[in-house]
């Protein structure tokens, strides 16, 4: 069974032994708005965590995407580029980003449980 | 410092408007998603929370030469009861900022962008002083931003809404006209204008009233598919327009004929730097283009063609319209023509795009009725 984590900087890691799915929280797409623009690595290109892997770019601005785990890309939403509302309506399913093949596994403690991740936005939006 | 609320920031609040502060002013941005409200305004309506406009009234026996002496548009034109689309030029021919001249019947209304309500004024108030196109007395300048607000609604039902409140004989008011109305015992403004190219309505009234016009707007509305629109739907339309704004496509260096508006310029009457203007030697042009590839170029960013800069960008957004990346950007000349490939460097990669006319939405106002 995979395991949910998230970064501070809003973007989430389903983590099956090895592998990882990454994309951005709901919060994440509620503050930044309509999402018409993503751009992703290319498979087999190396993410580090805490570094920038992509830009996400809303109506009101470009942010960068960052990486919460290190690894090497093996699959890629190519779907998700052209339709990058997938990202507003379904951020953890359908609006998922990029797989990777986990480098290090003891960064995912570095990383925020569902509840600790509730806690750490409710905290940030006041 | 504290951005300041507009009479309306309650109402924003309550409806969950994601509010920011935009030039000092906290406003919404957005109510659910930009490119639905977007949508909603050329599809029904919108209304829009535009308070932060600056309004500055010129009277007195010269107040016509005083405000002609600064702009090269002909207010002279203009029948009480008319407004006009202007601009202030400096000594240079840049732009200070560019405006709305109601003319009042002796006097004027101008209508200002918030971020030089007090640049506007400040430049007002030096040449009054100076004397030098009017004698001081002859000229009052009054700053009324801060008592008035300003709403506008937007879209091909604005003016159902409008006549349930105000009556039936609005439908024969104009593109640009306006009429002064009563509402709640107040002396509104009405005007049938906006920044979106569509048929709307430009509402100005005491902040006292402001609440209350929103309410009437809003209920009436209801049946007509009224949508709340922050500011990110307003820069989304008025870039489809083609219209400038004022720190994008205009400032203090740009001239009006190289903004494109050669159709403000009235070289017939005498202004403020029209012999600067008469000799500039213009370089670059406004111009619009569309993305061949998916991607928003934003302010800044530079247009290439066979590898060389040949212009600069200064506005880009998704257009839900007519769903397809689009802007605004400076372009030499010579390659300013429409249908000529370019691409944009954004972000240290080059995507295509295509030179347009930068009327992406042709205007659906009520020109000739």
């Amino acid at each position: 069974m995979s395991i949910l984590k998230f970064s501070k900087t809003h973007e989430w890691a389903k983590i099956d032994n090895n592998t990882a799915v990454i994309g951005i929280s709901d919060y994440a797409q509620h503050s930044l708005g309509d999402i018409v623009f993503i751009e992703v690595p290319k498979v087999k290109d190396k993410v580090k965590a805490g570094s920038q892997f992509g830009t996400i770019e809303s109506t009101k601005a470009a942010s960068e995407l960052y990486s919460p785990l290190s690894g090497e890309v093996i699959e890629i939403n190519k779907d998700l580029i052209n339709n990058p509302q997938w990202v507003n309506e379904s951020p953890l399913e359908r609006g998922w980003m990029i797989k990777i093949k986990i480098e290090n596994n003891s960064e995912v403690n570095n990383l925020l449980d569902e509840a600790a991740y509730k806690d750490f936005v409710a905290k940030e939006s006041h | 410092m504290e951005p300041r609320k507009t009479p309306l920031y309650e109402k924003h609040a309550e409806n969950n408007a994601h509010i920011v502060d935009f030039s000092g002013w906290a406003l919404p941005i957005e109510y659910t998603s930009i490119l639905k409200e977007s949508k909603a305004a050329r599809a029904t309506c919108g209304l829009f929370d535009a308070s932060h406009m600056g309004e500055i009234i010129i009277k007195g026996s010269n107040a016509l030469n005083f405000l002609q002496a600064l702009t090269p548009n002909d207010i002279s034109k203009t029948k009480p009861g008319q407004l006009q689309y202007n601009v202030f030029l400096n000594e240079n021919a840049g732009i200070i900022d560019d405006l709305m001249v109601y003319n009042l019947g002796g006097s004027f209304l101008c209508v200002v962008n918030a971020s030089n309500i007090n640049k506007v004024y400040t430049h007002l108030c030096k040449i009054h002083r100076e004397g030098k196109y009017a004698k001081p007395e002859s000229v009052e300048i009054i700053d009324e931003s801060p008592e008035i607000s300003l709403l506008s609604l937007q879209g091909p039902e604005s003016s159902k809404v409008i006549a349930e409140i105000f009556g039936k004989d609005i439908n024969n008011m104009k593109y640009m006209h306006f009429a002064q109305l009563n509402f709640k015992n107040k002396n509104i403004i009405l005007s049938r204008s906006g920044y979106t190219g569509e048929d709307g309505f430009e509402l100005y009234c005491p902040n006292g009233v402001a609440v209350s016009l929103w309410d009437a707007i809003l209920e009436k509305g209801q049946k007509y598919g009224l949508c709340l629109c922050g500011l990110g739907s307003r820069d989304v339309l008025r870039i489809e327009a083609g219209y400038p704004l004022y720190g994008h496509e205009i400032n203090d260096s740009t001239n009006p004929l190289e903004a494109s508006l050669n159709w403000v310029v009235k070289f017939k009457k005498d202004f403020i730097a029209k012999d600067k203007l008469q000799d500039a030697e213009i370089k670059k042009l406004r111009a619009g283009f569309i993305m061949t590839d998916r991607a928003i170029a934003r302010q800044g960013y530079s247009v290439y063609s066979n590898n060389k800069v040949i212009g600069e960008v200064t506005s880009g957004t998704f257009s839900p319209n007519i769903d397809k990346f689009i802007g605004m950007a400076y372009v030499e000349k010579e390659l300013n023509k429409a249908g000529s490939e370019v691409t944009i460097k954004i972000r240290d990669k080059f995507y295509k795009a295509q030179i347009s006319d930068f009327n992406f939405i042709k205007p659906r106002t009520k020109r000739g009725l």
